[in-house]
């Protein structure tokens, strides 16, 4: 018979994705041979981490203040505005370093047959975030998919009478990936989108 | 009978005799009535032959479930699985261009499928189409002239899918495009709403147009050939391209005109769509026009000429995949022998023989096919799920 505690937070780390109830053991006979701090640590920033972090109430990234580290940064550029689906594409985009605009995170994308429509996403807070004029050029990054699609489309209608620049990701060929690695559909399209050189 | 002027039209027999593409052994457990079955095919004929509801079918199934990961007939995926089993499993062992590859699916009993190549899980499905084709002929085939525009559709689209297989991610893409507009004029969305999957549609339908009108250039001529070879009747046969509610000039506009024109077609057949809540343009709503003289066939070809055009279709295939792609696929016959005309399948026996692809035929009287077995030919007989060897029937007079 194993201790109760124990056997309760073995019971809740299998909950997290990913995690069986073999690796869940492990874990939790890990924590309990660390020492005491380590535990405490842990369930303090769990803890913080449920009660301070919230969607930033300007560009929805996620926050622990009221404005995100990204729209608090004074070095990025307010010029130009990254439209992305969620959270996972925003840290995408930020691990490549290149980009120093602003950010936009819609929180889905517009999906009839799941009945996800305009209303559900953070689409009105986009246009009035354009209202102070500060921004020339947004970048629509949603996925290359049908749905990903629609909303750029969808996007790019509303945006245009608004006078700036509107562009879409390019797609094609991951680079340094081996052309015969890339799927099929990826191939044809980039194949279909090539440039002269 | 063969009409031996027909192979100057056809790819020269020196490729023919390069094997790009084998089946070495085939492995089935628990798949409809099969529990466990093992075969090693022929690499020229294989013919299972039983009675009807015996599984032979369901043999030939098996084998075209794992080379398209489609069922053959209309099915739920948990009715491939033999009845108080958990899963079903098929597994080939394949030559392809001179590799030997495993490549194995499993359906389990909640509807799902994996694949496997070389033991490994397959992650997409690109993963897993490296290679094998096969084109299938059933009974169901040979309706498909009479029928309903979508079975011609599904035959055109089969034969897109051989040829382009980036086509399986592009239909499915289309599909659901057009589901999702759907559901928007079923629920009265906003115009801005639908325009941005107009829009979505429109590109995606220009691509279907496009692959389509791709595969018909090729596969055209060689289907009107063939059906002049098959012989016995006069007039032409003709297969085209049938737009529905556009002209047929524009499916032959480059694909970024096409997108143009189907965006335009969607938007003026807005208030009649909104009104039936259906999407009543694009290449869902296309056919596939089978001529006879100047007549369609639908409705004034005779039920010989009707199969003899399906069968013109299915040659022009094969020969359409080898001249394109430089191999042949395997080729699966249902028990088609039986529906066509003595003379027919004469025509096509003959043209198993010698077209050098791996053939695996169903029947129920082996005497029909015997002419597509060479002496290397395996026969096997099909009883209650169980498969053994047996031989050839006896020579005929």
């Amino acid at each position: 018979m194993i201790p109760a505690p124990l056997g309760r937070l073995v019971a809740q780390l299998a909950k997290l994705p990913g995690i069986g109830e073999k690796t869940a053991q492990r874990l939790a006979f890990h924590i309990l041979r660390s020492p005491r701090e380590y535990a405490q640590e842990l369930s303090q920033a769990l803890l913080e981490t449920v009660e301070r972090v919230r969607l930033c109430t300007r560009c929805f990234a996620l926050s622990d203040d009221e404005l995100c580290g990204f729209c608090r940064d004074q070095r990025r550029d307010d010029g130009v505005l990254c439209v992305v689906e969620g959270i996972a594409d925003l840290m995408a985009i930020e691990r490549t370093r290149e980009f120093r605009g602003r950010y936009h995170v819609l929180h889905g994308v517009l999906s009839p047959l799941d009945g996800v429509g305009p209303d559900q996403l953070r689409i009105k807070e986009l246009l009035s975030r354009l209202g102070d004029g500060k921004v020339e050029e947004v970048i629509l990054a949603t996925n290359p998919d049908v749905e990903g699609e629609a909303t750029a489309l969808y996007l790019t209608r509303l945006l245009k009478p608004f006078g700036l620049t509107v562009s879409r990701i390019a797609q094609g060929v991951p680079i340094g990936g081996d052309l015969e690695f890339a799927d099929q559909a990826t191939l044809a399209r980039a194949l279909s989108a090539r440039r002269e050189l | 009978m063969a009409a031996p002027d027909a192979d100057e039209h056809w790819a020269p027999p020196s490729a023919r005799s390069q094997p790009h593409l084998r089946l070495l052994a085939l492995a089935v457990r628990d798949f409809r009535n099969l529990e466990r079955v093992e075969v090693e095919p022929s690499p020229d004929a294989t013919v299972a032959a039983g009675q009807n509801g015996q599984g032979k079918t369901n043999l030939l199934e098996a084998l075209y479930y794992l080379a398209t990961l489609k069922p053959l007939r209309a099915a739920r995926l948990a009715e491939l699985i033999r009845f108080g089993a958990d899963q079903a499993r098929v597994e080939g062992r394949f030559l392809i261009r001179g590799a030997e590859r495993a490549i194995a699916v499993e359906v389990s009993s909640a509807g799902t499928r994996q694949a496997y190549v070389d033991g490994k899980r397959a992650e997409s499905l690109e993963d897993y189409f490296g290679g094998v084709s096969v084109v299938a002929f059933t009974p169901d085939d040979l309706a498909v002239v009479k029928g309903a525009p979508e079975g011609r559709r599904a035959l055109l689209d089969r034969a897109v899918f051989n040829r382009f297989p980036s086509f399986l991610k592009e239909s499915r893409d289309y599909s659901r495009a057009l589901k999702s507009r759907n559901r928007l004029l079923r629920d009265s969305a906003p115009d801005a709403y639908l325009s941005a999957y107009d829009e979505t549609l429109a590109r995606l339908g220009a691509r279907i147009w496009m692959r389509r009108r791709q595969l018909l250039c090729e596969l055209a001529p060689l289907a009107e050939k063939a059906f002049a070879a098959i012989g016995r009747i006069d007039s032409p046969a003709r297969y085209r391209y049938s737009l529905a509610r556009l002209h047929p000039e524009e499916h032959s506009l480059p694909e970024p005109q096409l997108c143009t024109r189907l965006g335009e077609a969607l938007r003026a057949r807005l208030p009649h769509d909104r009104d039936r809540a259906f999407t009543s343009v694009g290449p869902h709503a296309d056919d596939l026009a089978i001529e006879l003289g100047d007549q369609r066939a639908r409705a004034f070809a005779s039920q010989g000429q009707q199969r003899a055009l399906v069968l013109a279709w299915k040659i022009a295939e094969v020969e359409n995949l080898l001249s394109s792609l430089g191999y042949l696929p395997l080729l699966l016959l249902d028990d088609v022998s039986s529906e066509l005309d003595p003379d027919r399948n004469a025509f096509l026996m003959d043209y198993l023989a010698r077209c050098g692809a791996q053939c695996f035929l169903t029947t129920t009287e082996p005497a029909l096919v015997r002419r597509a077995a060479s002496p290397s030919a395996r026969w096997l007989s099909v009883r209650a799920g169980t498969v053994s060897p047996s031989h050839p029937p006896a020579s005929q007079p």
